[in-house]
Order: structure tokens, then C-alpha cells, then sequence
């Protein structure tokens, strides 16, 4: 008896733990002609957590068809040989590459610089790059090295986006709470004025290997989502700032852009939500 | 030893006041110390240091010059060998530092292990040597390390595309002193206002650090001779009145401060793998290079024990790496790392206190 009752809490306690896809999907409306796509950051360490969070990822994408994934630095830890790559990048995703899912890259502190020519990250080449998708505006940084050139080239690169949605992201946070990095201020005080000036709508950063979304500052939304691989446990110090966070395993986010809504949901390691909302964009008309 | 520490007061007394400002408010209220640091970074380090290092270079080229304090080859060869031995042990140290962590986006960073703090040395030398000639040995190591850094740094890493044409300016600049020299001008101030303009737009527009602008012109400046006791004894008393470093004593202080109000300020939760691979080049890497190029030194008129007391004198780089990291990276998290390290380089000083009464070297033989 006492065995059938431990098997049973058991039981429970597992599908608690590893809720179905079923069961969370609603979070997303999953529109169709929608923009999807996930996000992870600090995710190449070439492990079984990153390959665990690569297999959640894979199983969400059989219901939620994002066909991009934004990668937010530290793409790939250590050693970064042709067969790291392999490792740490196309082993773990090899479902989702071929299935013709794009990941996007932006240089973190532990990504060689040589690796924006590799081509499965699509940098073609630049540390620093934009590209549209469905009326959005992707900009991604290279925030090791934020000179006047790229400072330059953001300004001139945001004046001219028309699209109404415009997406920052790169490695280092302007805004975190995590206990071992915590905000940038110093990018931030280059930065922020230049994406309040153009009206960008939400940023995702790394760095801190933790998830947390910040409350919007200055209107705008603020993601650290750098436990796609790493983890720094109960790193998240809560402040006055914390929106929402987790720093009890790896994760990553799902996002999804219809009309003037984000959508966005964070998933566990072991495939429980653990952060989920909207972020709706004022309309500039 | 009151009295050492006396006469070891900072050459520039308001730098570290300028830095602990910068510290505390980096600290305190990030936001507002960033916003206004990075706008005096370019008016304070691509002009205001400009005139500190063509002092120094004054001071310097007074010591070398034919009959001065630093003009035999023979006790000049020791410094040379430490100053390059010091050198290759800083930058190996920091290129195996960075093998065995996985931060190669670090990389440009070596340059900033080969500064030296000239002033801070040679105060500190004078506070463990008193008058051996050790401090002119110091003195000469610190100033060619410092060559050498300058060297390495004089393009910047990111200020690519530069329009190499503009060099031309330089040496029009240079011209321009040449002709000054023939017509014997003894004032310094037509020199700086027709050469320098143009040496510091040339260097701005073609790449190079335009803190070095007047350092090819520093060479045509009127000067005197420097005797061995300014260098061991009060390094600046022998200035003239007309001497640049005499007239821009006060407003090299207002730099001074500024300096270190603009490039000192980190936030102290910015240590990384650059703090630590500037602190491991610095403080491991040089002192051993020093003392394997010294090793390798046929004739040596110092004790071993000497030799390492010098070797951790020669291990801050403080206020000069501090410098360098602003040329070698842009604001962003590398440049407080690394900044922080040179920061924390000050703990070599401590070092060579503490090796000098260990092994009772100068003061506390």
C-alpha cells in the first residue's frame, strides 16, 4: 500500500515537473503568419544540460513552429575547434537545423571573434548586423567591443528602420539583478538613450546564467535569458526591478509577435513554464 | 622612513583624489558618474594626457642627454635588458593566462600589462633605496617599459579605417619643429601652437593614440640639463621657468585629477577574467621576466635580493595601464575588467615593501 501511494506521488510529482506540451501551448496564441521565435543565451558548453534544454526546445517546436531562434552570446564555451562546433552547436539543435530552424547569433565574452564567419550562426561575417522578419526589426550587438563605429552604425541603422517593432539584443545586460555581472551600466548610458530616441520595443541579454525579465524601464521591456546552457543557482538577487525570474535550473524563452503583442513564455529544463506573458507596443500613429 | 615616505608623495597629488572620487561615485550612482565620465573621456585622454606624456617625455629626454643622469650606456644597459625582459614576461604571462581560461575576445588586452607606473616606481624606489642608484635604474626600466607600451599601443586596436594619408601631418608637425630648432626659437609656445595642432590631427585622423601628438615634437622643445640628484633626490627641482613642465605644472594637475576622475571609476562587481589576467601579468609575469633578463645580465652591480625588490616595484601599473586600457578597448565590460586589474596592480607596491623589509633591501637593511 505505502509503495502504491509513494508510486503514485511519484507519479505526480513528475508530470508536476514535466507538464505536457499540451497543457502549456495555450500560453502563446500560435497564430498563424505570426513571428516566432525562441530565445537562449550562454548555451555552449556542450554538456547534458544544454543538450537537455536543446531536447525541450525541440519537442515545444513540434507545437509552437518558431523557424528562429536569437542566440544572446557565449555561443559556445572553451575550446572553439571545428569539432566544438559540432558539440556544442549542431549535435544538440541537429533536429531543429534540420528542420530548417535559423539561429541568429550575437558574440558573447567566451565566443572567439572569428566564429561571426561561421555560417550557421548567420552573421555573414559581422560582429554587429540587423535583418527584418514580419515587421520586425532585429538589431544585434556586439557588446565586448561597443566602439563609435557600431555606435555610428546603430544610429544610422535605427533611423532607418521603418518596421514597427524593432528588437535589440546582444550579450551583455543594461539592466540585471543577477549577483555575479549585474546591469551594464555603462553600455547602458551609450545605449538606452539611442533605443528610447528610435523606440525599441524589448531587449534580450545573456551573461547572467539566469532568466529574469525586468519591469519595462523607461518603457522598455528588458530580458535576461542566459541559463540556456549555464546556470549560476539562486544567482537572482530580487530588487525593485525584477519583473519575474528563475535561477533554479536552465531554461530558455519562446516569443511571438501578432500585431501589437510579444508573447512570450520561459521554459524549464525539464519543460515547466516558468515565466509567461505579453508585452504590448504603443502605437507611434 | 617618515621622511621617505615625505619625499614619496605622488608626483600628481590630485590623481588618486580624481580616482576615489571616481571610485565611490561609480559606485554609488553609476549612471550619472558614466554619463559624465564618458564625455570628458575624449577632451581628458585624447588631448589633456597629450601634455602628460610630453612632459614626461621632457623630463626624460633632460635625464638621457649627452652628460646627464642617465646618459652612460653601460649603467643604461641594465634597465634596457629589464625594461624588454619585463615587458615579455607581462605579455607571455597574460597570453597563458587567457589559454587557460576561454576569453580570447580578451586578447588585445597584453599591451596593458606592459605599463609601467614611472611615478609611482620611482616615488616607491625612493621610499625602499633612499639615494642608491637603484631609483635611476628604476627610473630608466620604468620610462622604456613605458616606450615600449606606447609602442605597442600607438594604433588603436578599434579605431580601424583610419585615413593613413593624414600621417603626412605628423611629419609636417615634425617639419614644422625642425625649422622652429634652426631659427633657434627658445619659447616653447610656437612649437605647440603651430607643430602640435597639427601632430595631434594627424595622429586623430590617421589611426594613432592622439595622446602620443606631441611626442614627436617634444624632441625640439628648449630644455636643460638633469643631474643625477633630480632624479634621485627631488625629480622636478631643476626645471626652468620656461620649461613646459614648468609652466604646465598646474594645469597638468587639474589633468591629473581629471584623469583619474574619468578612467578610474569600475564598478567593483566588474572583476572578470581581465582583472585577472592583467593582475597575473603584472604581478608574476614581469617581476619574473625582470629577473630572468637580469639573470641573463653579464655584469650586475646589484644584489639578488635588490633585484626582486625592483622587479615588484616595476609591477604597478596603475595609473600608465590604466591609460593603455582606454586605448586597447572601448567603454564596455573589457575595459572595466581590465581597468579594474590595473587598479588592483597597486598591490605590487605593497609587495615590494614588504620583500624589501623581508629581505632587508635599502631602508631596512
Amino acid at each position: 500500500m505505502i509503495r502504491r501511494v509513494v508510486l503514485a506521488a511519484g507519479i505526480a510529482v513528475a508530470l508536476l515537473r514535466t507538464p505536457s506540451v499540451a497543457q502549456e501551448r495555450s500560453l502563446l496564441p500560435n497564430r498563424p503568419g505570426s513571428l516566432k521565435f525562441a530565445a537562449i543565451g550562454d548555451n555552449g558548453t556542450g554538456d547534458q544540460p544544454q543538450y537537455d534544454v536543446a531536447a525541450q526546445m525541440e519537442r515545444w517546436h513540434q507545437q509552437f513552429a518558431f523557424d528562429m531562434v536569437i542566440m544572446l552570446g557565449d555561443n559556445l564555451y572553451g575550446s572553439q575547434q571545428p569539432a566544438d562546433f559540432v558539440r556544442k552547436f549542431e549535435r544538440p539543435y541537429k533536429v531543429l537545423l534540420d528542420s530548417g530552424v535559423k539561429f541568429y547569433a550575437s558574440l558573447g565574452n567566451h565566443d572567439n571573434r572569428s566564429n561571426d564567419a561561421y555560417p550557421l550562426f548567420n552573421m555573414h561575417g559581422e560582429r554587429y548586423y540587423s535583418y527584418a522578419r514580419n515587421g520586425v526589426r532585429f538589431i544585434v550587438l556586439d557588446s565586448n567591443v561597443l566602439d563609435s563605429p557600431q555606435l555610428e552604425w546603430l544610429e544610422t541603422t535605427l533611423r532607418n528602420a521603418n518596421e514597427p517593432w524593432k528588437i535589440a539584443y546582444f550579450h551583455h545586460p543594461l539592466y540585471s539583478d543577477g549577483g555575479r555581472h549585474g546591469s551594464e551600466v555603462e553600455l547602458r548610458v551609450k545605449l538606452e538613450p539611442l533605443f528610447l530616441k528610435y523606440g525599441v520595443n524589448a531587449v534580450y541579454s545573456g551573461h547572467d546564467h539566469i532568466y529574469e525579465r525586468l519591469v519595462p524601464q523607461k518603457g522598455i521591456a528588458y530580458f535576461v535569458a542566459g541559463a540556456s546552457g549555464e546556470l549560476r543557482q539562486g544567482d537572482l538577487k530580487r530588487s525593485t526591478t525584477t519583473a519575474a525570474g528563475f535561477d533554479q535550473d536552465r531554461s530558455f524563452m519562446l516569443n511571438e509577435i501578432a500585431g501589437d503583442d510579444l508573447f512570450f513564455q520561459v521554459i524549464s529544463r525539464t519543460g515547466a513554464t516558468v515565466d509567461v506573458g505579453v508585452i504590448h507596443r504603443k502605437s507611434t500613429t | 622612513m617618515k621622511r621617505g615616505w615625505r619625499e614619496a608623495l605622488p608626483y600628481y597629488p590630485l590623481l588618486p583624489v580624481g580616482a576615489l572620487i571616481a571610485i565611490v561615485w561609480a559606485n554609488t550612482a553609476g549612471e550619472s558618474y558614466f554619463r559624465v565620465a564618458q564625455a570628458l573621456a575624449f577632451p581628458v585622454n585624447d588631448i589633456g594626457v597629450a601634455f602628460g606624456l610630453a612632459s614626461l617625455a621632457q623630463e626624460v629626454l633632460e635625464a638621457i642627454g649627452p652628460g646627464r643622469a642617465l646618459h652612460t650606456w653601460r649603467s643604461a644597459l641594465l634597465p634596457i635588458a629589464i625594461a624588454v625582459g619585463g615587458t615579455l614576461g607581462a605579455a607571455a604571462s597574460y597570453a597563458a593566462y587567457l589559454h587557460f581560461t576561454d576569453e580570447q575576445i580578451l586578447a588585445d588586452g597584453w599591451r596593458i600589462a606592459c605599463g609601467v607606473d614611472v611615478f609611482f616606481c620611482v616615488a616607491l624606489a625612493r621610499v625602499v633605496f633612499s639615494r642608491s642608484p637603484a631609483i635611476s635604474v628604476v627610473v630608466l626600466f620604468a620610462v622604456l617599459s613605458d616606450v615600449l607600451a606606447l609602442l605597442l599601443i600607438s594604433q588603436r586596436p578599434f579605431a580601424a579605417g583610419g585615413d593613413a594619408g593624414a600621417v603626412a601631418l605628423i611629419f609636417l608637425a615634425v617639419a614644422a619643429s625642425t625649422l622652429l630648432r634652426q631659427f633657434d626659437v627658445r619659447s616653447m609656445w610656437p612649437y605647440l601652437i603651430f607643430a602640435g595642432p597639427l601632430a595631434w590631427i594627424g595622429c586623430y585622423r590617421s589611426g594613432f593614440h592622439p595622446a602620443l601628438a606631441l611626442l614627436p615634437i617634444v624632441p625640439f622643445f628648449p630644455r636643460g640639463a638633469r643631474t643625477p640628484d633630480d632624479l634621485r633626490g627631488l625629480l622636478h627641482r631643476h626645471a626652468r621657468v620656461a620649461h613646459f613642465e614648468t609652466v604646465f605644472a598646474y594645469p597638468l594637475q587639474a589633468v591629473a585629477f581629471l584623469f583619474g576622475l574619468t578612467n578610474a571609476g569600475v564598478l567593483l562587481q566588474g572583476v572578470d577574467t581581465g582583472t585577472w589576467a592583467v593582475l597575473a601579468a603584472s604581478l608574476v609575469g614581469r617581476p619574473v621576466g625582470i629577473l630572468l633578463a637580469a639573470a641573463a645580465f653579464p655584469k650586475r652591480s646589484f644584489r639578488w635580493a635588490e633585484l626582486i625588490v625592483i622587479a615588484f616595484i616595476g609591477s604597478v601599473g596603475l595609473v600608465f595601464a590604466l591609460f593603455l586600457s582606454t586605448s586597447v578597448f572601448p567603454d564596455g565590460p573589457l575595459l572595466t575588467e581590465t581597468k579594474l586589474g590595473a587598479i588592483a596592480t597597486v598591490v605590487g607596491g605593497a609587495i615590494a615593501v614588504g620583500a624589501a623589509r623581508v629581505l632587508r633591501v635599502g631602508r631596512f637593511a
